[in-house]
């Protein structure tokens, strides 16, 4: 696993997850403002208000994330509810929202790869191909 | 006739897709397919992850639902596809 630490930023308290800080915080724009914390820090600042979140709010949330790229969530609604369904069911019998067309190994690194939305662009189901879609199909490449 | 596995997960609308297909393959062909839930059902989820190293090469690398597969042969179709192949699968299993 890459060892990606937790990151704070001093002005505005953002927080980043990853192998270094970035230069300019997204949020305040200051430059090189960021921190390494502890991940019980960066846990206590995200604060008990993201600790869950509804069906509704993940479904706002991976439309806001379609928006600016060349992928949608699928149109049909039905499927999206089927693999919806799915999702939160795995997040609560097995703590993350893994996709619901592919097992989890029990390996947690490896299955990181399977929380939805995962990097599905690399796939062989999207990669290249004009009606590409994630292997579950929530989400499908935009019709030109 | 060798024992035939179908991997499936409640949730997953490619395995949902496919049932009829096997329903159809049981009634036309008389072969049986063991469907097996492995997202609701951990005993069954072992079951997949203990072929994981014959299936994942032949799915991507992971385990994917819905997965055929036959024990005896190691071979292994994955993901949603049509009546014919499906049958063109089974049936090459003797």
């Amino acid at each position: 696993m890459l060892n990606k630490k937790f990151y704070r930023c001093f002005i505005c308290n953002d927080i980043h997850f990853g192998l270094k800080p970035p230069e300019i915080c997204p949020t305040c724009l200051a430059k090189n403002a960021y921190v390494e914390i502890t991940s019980d820090e960066a846990a206590r600042i995200s604060g008990p208000n993201q600790a869950t979140m509804t069906r509704e709010q993940f479904r706002a949330a991976i439309e806001k994330f379609t928006e600016k790229n060349e992928f949608r969530v699928n149109p049909d609604t039905a499927r999206v509810e089927t693999l919806l369904d799915g999702v939160f069911a795995n997040e609560q019998n097995h703590g993350l929202k893994y996709c619901p067309c592919r097992l989890r190994t029990k390996d947690f690194d490896e299955d990181l790869k399977l929380v939805c939305p995962c990097n599905f662009i690399i796939h062989e189901t999207y990669k290249d191909k004009e009606d590409g879609e994630c292997w579950c199909s929530l989400f499908v490449r935009r019709k030109k | 006739m060798k024992k035939l596995i179908m991997f499936h997960g409640r949730e997953c609308p490619h395995c949902k897709a496919m049932m009829p297909h096997v329903d159809r393959l049981e009634k036309e062909e008389h072969v049986q397919l063991e469907r097996l839930e492995v997202w609701h059902d951990e005993k069954n989820a072992d079951l997949m992850r203990s072929y994981r190293p014959v299936i994942a090469p032949k799915c991507g690398g992971q385990l994917r639902t819905p997965t055929f597969f036959c024990p005896e042969t190691n071979d292994v179709l994955c993901g949603e596809v049509t009546y014919d192949k499906l049958k063109e699968w089974a049936l090459k299993q003797g």
